[in-house]
């Protein structure tokens, strides 16, 4: 009995934070089971207290600035990517209204019957708002394009 | 050269200055890699973790509120990094694993007889299987600069706690030693 009630105290005995009572400091001694786990945390105490302590390489800090670096490099290009789609896509909607200007005035005509299709589709829209969804549906085209292509133009910057 | 105060270091480094990052680093890199490259046996690896913890800890530093020292922080980081790459280890109990109902070889004669480096092999291997949580704090705690406060606050663990967690984790090891590491 004595043994299962030591065996949990045998590491803070073996590491000098549990002063066992001189009873239990007696069978410790002559029990070989616990004599023998005393022996065992003593030489696990021992050796986690000896421990090599590995050591980073000399260019550790180097290391770590040049990925930190890469990493500041990598946010800031995505910043950029972004703020070029922003500006490109304002450009190209600046083009569009202005083609859909023109569309309107009459300078060009679009042969692709849009509103038959989405008359289709939405038979109580009318004449009006087909017109408008006309444009909007072609500038959307055009704009996806433009972005396809711009997204291309970068990745074969890099 | 004497170190910059802590509180100082964080703010040079919040406005963007390179060399005091590099201070930090230089601080605090020992503590970081010794730790990581206890429970990372590959040296190689063990770097790498080091050093994507340094990168959080730069992501990191401008939500850095200064509740907890910074050593702690890291500390947590570090913990982080290593139950990443040892998932299997984050969530065990210490209580997992060992079956003390096994026949308990009783360390004797032979034992010590075979000496020091088998009984070093034997409890390498015995640590890398305890939860990651007690891995750093005996790795921790055995490193120099790791105060029981400092793995208390680290760990979010009262004083006397960590000490029982210790004494529980070293049992841990005594009895994977003498049930499956004969």
């Amino acid at each position: 009995m004595r043994c299962h009630d030591l065996e949990p105290l045998i590491e803070a005995i073996a590491d000098g934070s549990h002063e066992p009572s001189a009873e239990d400091r007696a069978h410790v001694a002559s029990c070989p089971i616990c004599s023998a786990r005393f022996e065992q945390a003593r030489r696990i105490e021992q050796w986690l207290s000896a421990r090599e302590v590995a050591q980073p390489p000399v260019t550790f800090t180097a290391a770590v600035m040049a990925r930190i670096g890469q990493d500041q490099w990598q946010a800031e290009r995505a910043i950029d990517i972004g703020f070029n789609l922003a500006i490109g896509a304002g450009v190209l909607v600046i083009l569009m209204g202005a083609a859909g200007l023109a569309w309107s005035l009459g300078f060009f005509t679009i042969t692709i019957d849009v509103g038959a299709l989405v008359n289709a589709a939405f038979s109580r829209v009318e004449g009006r708002v087909m017109s408008e969804a006309q444009t909007v549906l072609i500038s959307a085209v055009l704009l996806t394009m433009a972005l396809v292509f711009w997204w291309w133009a970068e990745a074969a910057a890099d | 050269m004497k170190a910059t105060p802590e509180h100082l270091l964080v703010e040079r480094c919040r406005q963007g200055d390179d060399a005091a990052f590099r201070e930090l680093v230089d601080q605090y890199k020992g503590l970081v890699f010794a730790l990581i490259a206890r429970s990372i046996p590959n040296r190689g690896r063990a770097e790498e973790v080091a050093q994507d913890v340094f990168l959080k800890v730069h992501r990191g530093l401008p939500y850095f509120r200064g509740e907890s020292k910074l050593s702690t922080w890291i500390y947590r980081i570090v913990i982080n990094a290593i139950s990443q790459e040892r998932p299997e280890l984050a969530t065990t109990s210490l209580d997992d694993d060992v079956n003390e109902d096994r026949p308990r070889v009783q360390p004797g004669a032979d034992d010590r007889a075979f000496g020091d480096l088998v009984l070093k092999d034997r409890l390498q291997k015995a640590i890398e299987r305890l939860p990651v949580q007690y891995q750093v704090l005996i790795n921790g705690h055995y490193l120099k600069g790791m105060r029981y406060e400092e793995l208390a606050e680290a760990l979010d663990l009262p004083m006397g706690t960590v000490k029982t967690h210790l004494h529980r984790a070293k049992r841990k090891l005594r009895l994977l030693l003498e049930t499956e590491y004969r």
